[in-house]
């Protein structure tokens, strides 16, 4: 088994001319939490959606866990089972109870009995403390509650690797915080985490290790207290004054 | 905090506000209240209080002309509803019938709706139908599909067409989104081709043409041919309305289905479908109760379906005057079917917009 959680090797991304990716080179150790930032149209939700194969890549390698991402069918769905994804717009099943979109997956994918799944997502649903709306449809929760119930749906398969693309961008502001709870207690459980966030003070508080990219490249990668108090290029200085100047 | 005096508006205040607000408005209303009034007092004295009702009455229908003849439905009923199915035997036709129908409401049974209880009620139900209408076994005398006729043949067309039509719909839908684009386009071309044909011309090939084309072992009779030609043609209307419904699904539902791992089957099955047919449903019903109604083409190629049988029913000379009657019978069981139909799908609509509140 390879010491990398997830590893980049000079991959690329196009969009027909477009030039999406460039050279990314990115490396995240077994429980590392990793808070990737840019400003918008930077390429960050293109990379992590690169990394389970929502977007495909065009050249260079992807190894998730050991295993290459490449066209083989069987490498893209074990490469899904072990990377868990929370997206900005929840995406919960919308004709499925709460339970029936935590219990799914696990039962067509892990083949795990009905009963079996439902105690692990009801486990899971403690945890992001909502069990109390097992059997109602995701309509009838808030935002926040949605995007909860979104995290432990994933976590019902049981990833090795979460990854967040933008989880809170889409919240109102006073969900915010429920959800980013949330994410700062598996933080601390140990699970390895990427997450593409403007949360800044998530990433202080959180990451090992934060990213800056703009226009489809990887421009700083520093610790937190390092890059925000250090920034090195004046991009991101550029950057940072817009998110913490106001 | 206030409470605001809520504004009661009575009945009476409500009409004069929506129907005579001015002189002109009052005008119009009266007009067309009289007009409605009229052309209703005209439908209920033809119908009921000038109608002859009773068994075998043509000579007094024949003289009395301003009201229905209901006797024409009393003693021509069984040829409007078993058309040329033989006479002791029709019993069997009423029989098949009832059983299509209780398998129809009960399968609008949620209880019923199940991978493994649908087919199995289905299957039973067609297996039923078809040994009580073909005969044959269990000393059973045998009737050529040739024969069967009536509401009982329009019912088999209709639930063949659909039961046949709606897999094939899912399978053409699912070939015109392929990711490969030769597949895409030419179920794209297939379905363009077959909706651009009028479906008398696919009743027609496949009833008269086909025969010459085919081997002879994959022949068969023509109805089955007919209900094949017509299940293709449906398919390709409701193909296009399952798109539709697929179109509508925002894409991050089938990419949180990839995300968890799920293969292209079981999203398909458990994401993308269940929220299409639920998106398409209005259209889904309009297009049953279309082919409910377009079962009577089956005439053209020397089948008797309920229209037929209706006018054959009233084509004898001692009944030649009864067209009228004729005609408000049989658009009176049409509009029972259709009617209740349209009805349950409201009552889906209304349950399935309950669920995803």
């Amino acid at each position: 088994m390879s010491e990398q959680a997830i590893s980049v090797r000079s991959m690329n991304k196009f969009y027909g001319e477009f030039h999406a990716l460039k050279n990314i080179d990115l490396d995240v150790g077994r429980g590392e939490k990793v808070v990737i930032c840019g400003p918008s149209g930077s390429g960050k939700s293109t990379l992590i959606r690169c990394i389970n194969r929502l977007e495909e890549h065009q050249a260079g390698t992807i190894e998730v866990n050991g295993i290459p991402l490449d066209d083989n069918v069987d490498n893209i769905d074990e490469i899904r089972r072990e990377a868990g994804m929370v997206f900005q717009n929840f995406n919960l099943f919308p004709h499925m109870t709460i339970l029936e979109n935590c219990t799914l997956a696990p039962t067509l994918v892990r083949k795990q009995s009905r009963k079996e799944a439902e105690e692990a997502a009801m486990s899971y649903l403690e945890r992001v403390k909502i069990p109390e709306q097992a059997h109602k449809y995701p309509g009838e929760l808030s935002g926040g509650q949605q995007q909860r119930v979104a995290i432990a749906r994933a976590l019902c398969m049981a990833p090795e690797i979460m990854l967040f693309d933008e989880p809170t961008s889409a919240l109102d502001p006073e969900m915010i915080s429920e959800v980013l709870d949330v994410m700062v207690g598996l933080a601390e459980e140990g699970m390895t985490m990427v997450c593409v966030t403007h949360e800044m003070g998530f990433a202080r508080q959180v990451a090992d290790r934060v990213i800056f990219m703009a226009e489809g490249e990887i421009i700083e990668e520093a610790p937190p207290g390092e890059f925000f108090d250090n920034p090195k290029s004046e991009r991101t200085k550029t950057f940072l004054g817009q998110v913490l100047g106001h | 905090m206030t409470d605001l005096p809520i504004q009661h508006t009575s009945a009476f205040s409500n009409i004069k506000r929506h129907y005579f607000a001015t002189p002109l408005n009052s005008a119009i209303t009266v007009l067309l209240a009289a007009f409605t009034a009229w052309i209703l007092w005209g439908f209920f004295n033809w119908a009921f209080l000038e109608a002859i009702w009773g068994y075998g009455k043509n000579e007094e229908c024949r003289a009395h002309e301003h009201g229905a003849c209901w006797s024409f439905v009393a003693t021509r009923w069984r040829i409007v509803l078993f058309g040329l199915y033989p006479f002791e035997e029709q019993w069997r036709s009423a029989l098949a019938c009832i059983v299509m129908l209780i398998v129809a409401i009960l399968s609008c049974v949620p209880v019923f709706w199940n991978a493994k209880r649908l087919p199995v009620l289905w299957m039973v139900g067609f297996a039923t139908f078809y040994i009580l209408m073909r005969g044959g076994v269990f000393g059973l005398t045998p009737v050529v599909e040739r024969d069967w006729g009536g509401l009982s043949l329009t019912v088999f067309i209709f639930a063949s067409v659909c039961l046949l039509g709606m897999p094939l719909s899912i399978i053409f839908a699912l070939l015109r989104r392929s990711e490969l684009p030769w597949i895409a386009r030419t179920m794209a071309l297939v379905i363009d081709v077959i909706r651009s044909l009028p479906l008398l011309a696919i009743m027609f090939t496949f009833a008269i043409v086909l025969p010459f084309v085919l081997p002879g072992w994959a022949i068969g009779d023509k109805l089955y041919r007919v209900i094949v030609g017509y299940a293709i043609f449906f398919a390709c209307y409701q193909a296009e309305i399952i798109r539709g419904g697929i179109q509508a699904i925002p894409s991050g539902q089938e990419e949180a289905a990839k995300a968890l791992g799920m293969g292209y089957w079981h999203r398909i099955g458990y994401i993308v479908l269940p929220q299409a047919f639920r998106n398409a449903l209005p259209p889904t019903i309009n297009q049953f109760v279309i082919t409910f109604k377009e079962t009577s083409l089956v005439t053209i190629i020397g089948f008797f379906d309920i229209l037929a049988s209706g006018r054959a029913a009233a084509g004898t000379a001692d009944w030649s005057f009864a067209t009228i009657e004729m005609y408000v019978f049989v658009g009176l069981l049409f509009f029972v079917f259709v009617f209740s139909l349209s009805r349950y799908g409201a009552y889906l609509e209304r349950r399935m917009s309950l669920n995803s509140r």
